[in-house]
């Protein structure tokens, strides 16, 4: 009896832990919002409040009153203004492992971006595509940008 | 879900809009707190341009457009970014907290910035804060390894007494691998015997 309560709590352990390895870890979070704003995840679309954690491949989205402040993990700050959408498509800060990796889509909308380590840190890891081509950054930057969207 | 159906209905009309203002597309570099400014290329299948100036900016098409030469970004353009500017959240801002030699009893000194860390706290409604324990380079890296969370974990104690929720808090700690100044080896040295703390 002893044996197979020990097998289970095993068994539980074992559970918890692949649970935990799963688990996508976040790569940031939504700091603050007006009006209408958005987070696309698997294909589902739900509102987004302050303290909400974001994940890779996520999209955010504001509506015409809307407006969000986002804090990736490498502390770049990112902003959006209304009628904007912006897809998350690569994150890796790995310092210890000396990876690093940040491409955000910025598919319409207006957006600020103050950089973080990443950009610090490997300039050169960071690019941004948008309806008019590809930013890359050469040096560590802050920049504001706009787009009308695709045709 | 009628917020949603509107919120559809706007991005469609958004998109529809756009579909005439495809020249309207805008990079502008901007500086960093210390005035600094970096260096951005924008590249597409017309040809690249490279931003480095403050205030510099490019007007841009498609992504068969050439970009073009960078220009000043003049007020009226400025003007469409307030929304994103005041959406802008507050960078995350860290504290060094020093502690007394092999103790993990904070110095007066750093206990009086613990009303500062609150306060940083509050004002971002952060449910982020992070504790990272340190210790010089005297006694062993074992010991040390321990000391430094144990100094963490008085940290994180003290905050949550002050208000600060537990599960908001994550604490580690670099034992004497991190030192804030280099040393060597067996040296006590009183700016790293310290707890970083980072309120994001």
């Amino acid at each position: 009896m002893k044996k197979i309560l020990f097998f289970c709590m095993a068994l539980l352990m074992l559970g918890a832990f692949a649970g935990a390895q799963t688990e996508p870890a976040h790569i940031g979070r939504v700091k603050g919002t007006s009006g209408m704003v958005s987070i696309q995840r698997a294909g589902a679309l739900k509102p987004a409040f302050p303290n909400m954690k974001v994940y890779l491949n996520d999209t955010l989205l504001t509506g015409s009153d809307g407006a969000v402040g986002i804090l990736l993990e490498d502390n770049t700050l990112l902003s959006m203004g209304p009628m904007s959408r912006l897809a998350l498509d690569k994150f890796d800060f790995s310092p210890a492992r000396n990876k690093y990796a940040l491409q955000l889509r910025m598919e319409q909308g207006t957006f600020v971006y103050l950089s973080g380590l990443l950009g610090k840190l490997a300039p050169h890891a960071v690019t941004l595509e948008t309806p008019s081509g590809t930013i890359s950054m050469l040096k560590e930057s802050n920049f504001m940008a706009r787009f009308g969207g695709d045709e | 879900m009628k917020g949603i159906h509107r919120f559809f209905a706007g991005v469609a009309l958004a998109v529809a809009v756009s579909g005439c203002a495809g020249k309207d597309n805008l990079i502008v570099l901007t500086p960093d707190d210390s005035g600094r400014v970096g260096a951005l290329k924008v590249s597409n299948e017309g040809g690249e341009a490279v931003l480095d100036r403050d205030g510099q900016a490019l007007h841009l098409g498609d992504r068969h457009t050439p970009p073009g030469a960078p220009v000043p970004v003049s007020a009226q353009e400025r003007a469409l970014f307030a929304a994103a500017l005041a959406a802008q959240p507050q960078a995350p801002v860290s504290y060094l907290l020093y502690f007394e030699f092999d103790s993990d009893t904070l110095t007066a000194e750093s206990c009086q910035r613990l009303a500062d860390i609150l306060h940083a706290a509050e004002e971002r409604h952060s449910q982020d804060v992070l504790v990272i324990g340190h210790t010089d380079r005297a006694g062993d890296a074992a010991y040390n390894a321990a000391l430094s969370l144990q100094r963490a974990e008085v940290v994180r104690a003290l905050l949550v007494d002050k208000g600060i929720g537990g599960e908001f808090i994550q604490i580690s700690s670099h034992g004497e691998g991190n030192p804030l100044v280099p040393t060597a080896d067996e040296v006590a040295e009183a700016r790293n015997r310290r707890v970083e703390v980072v309120v994001r």
